[in-house]
């Protein structure tokens, strides 16, 4: 719980970093206009902030997502048994004896003395 | 049960429901028994899933004959998908529960007449003859819904197991195998083909059987019951009257299966445990003896 609040951070951190990286490019852009320079490069210091905050929201990001699948399509259906896979629900048919959990069932032999015992 | 169902919270009962809806575990009883105890008090805190917990609840009762149970949940969907062709499903199924299946395919009959595609409703009426024990009827009905939905899985899988009951087993595989396509990553379809192609018996069928649970061992190593399976295929080979090659193969193969089931089975586990507990207690009656003394 704690590890992923901190990753929370740091992705929040990563964007922090990535906007900040970018307002600076604007900025130097802005400030190359003005000045009247002749320059596409951006600092090295500007590019080395972008790249770094990329990685690590794309670390960070993978934190908190959550775990990754299986890349074999077989494991899922590991774990599974015959019992569950071959339960259809759409097929389902009630008269069973399950009838006899419920609390209001009668049995049909007992109900048949008692009309007995009333005669 | 590993369940304690006193002390478990409405989420945790939520979770666990959701993990057997998924599933498709039947656990009627248990359900019933959750949702009396726990989950109906705490139903509007589900949000959008308590539509699919109530269904889940409906069918659980039906399968315990809690009718009061169902009639309840029945009503609460009705109240609030009024005229909701899903819900009729649910009171047809009311009465087959009730044993009134006349009146249950009267109310299908209305909704297959109101909406054609609705697939649910005819399963139902399949079921019905399931019920009633008219497997072969069950069988024809099947095999005209299986012309108008192919696509269905769920339905093969029945059409095989109500193919099995008659004792039509190459109509069976035929099913199992269009299941199969489905879900070619299934060791359980491959491993129950085997078996239905294993009783079917012949020297041509054991050879299908036996590649099949080659198959399903490949999905999934662990699969005990396809190792049994296997090993039974490799024995009828060899005391077959098949070239001598292929006998040879199959002696290999059984052997090396024979090993496997006694490297999965916990035979050799158990004996090491015992030895260790048993050398710990004659150390412990080891002490004894000296302090006696």
């Amino acid at each position: 719980m704690a590890l992923l609040a901190f990753n929370k951070l740091l992705l929040v951190i990563g964007f922090v970093c990535l906007i900040h990286a970018a307002y600076s490019a604007a900025q130097h852009r802005t400030y190359l206009r003005i000045t009247e320079q002749e320059s596409s490069f951006l600092p090295f210091d500007i590019l080395l902030q972008a790249i770094t905050s990329l990685f690590l929201i794309i670390y960070s990001l993978l934190q908190v997502v959550g775990d990754f699948k299986e890349i074999r399509a077989a494991v899922d259906l590991q774990g599974k048994s015959w019992e569950t896979l071959s339960n259809i629900p759409s097929f389902y048919t009630f008269n069973h004896r399950g009838k006899a959990l419920s609390p209001l069932y009668v049995n049909p032999s007992s109900g048949k003395s008692s009309l007995d015992s009333e005669d | 049960m590993a369940y304690n169902y006193e002390q478990m919270s409405w989420s945790e009962v939520r979770d666990l429901f959701r993990k057997w809806r998924e599933d498709n575990e039947r656990r009627s009883d248990d359900i019933v028994l959750l949702w009396k105890r726990i989950l109906e008090d705490n139903a509007s805190k589900l949000g959008n899933e308590r539509h699919l917990v109530l269904e889940q609840v409906i069918i659980a009762a039906f399968d315990c004959a809690r009718l009061d149970i169902s009639e309840k949940c029945i009503r609460e969907l009705s109240q609030e998908f009024p005229g909701s062709l899903r819900v009729q499903k649910y009171k047809a199924m009311k009465y087959e529960a009730m044993g009134r299946y006349d009146e249950a395919n009267d109310v299908l009959d209305d909704i297959i007449s109101k909406d054609e595609t609705n697939a649910a409703p005819r399963k139902r009426k399949i079921a019905i003859f399931k019920a009633k024990g008219k497997t072969c009827e069950a069988i024809k009905e099947l095999c005209e819904y299986l012309k108008k939905f192919m696509s269905d899985q769920e339905a093969w899988h029945e059409l095989c197991s109500l193919y099995l009951s008659e004792n039509e087993y190459s109509k069976a595989a035929f099913c199992m195998e269009e299941v199969l396509l489905h879900n070619p990553h299934s060791h359980l379809i491959h491993q129950r083909l085997a078996e239905i192609r294993y009783t079917m018996g012949g020297l041509e069928n054991i050879e299908i059987a036996k590649s099949y649970y080659s198959q399903a061992l490949k999905l999934n190593s662990c699969n005990l019951r396809a190792l049994y399976g296997l090993y039974l295929c490799c024995n009828h080979i060899i005391n077959s009257k098949a070239s001598v090659n292929k006998r040879k193969e199959a002696q290999k193969l059984a052997s090396y299966v024979l090993s496997e089931i006694q490297s999965k089975s916990c035979v050799g586990n158990e004996k090491a445990k015992n030895d260790k507990y048993i050398g710990s207690l004659e150390n412990a009656f080891g002490n004894l003896d000296l302090k006696s003394n």
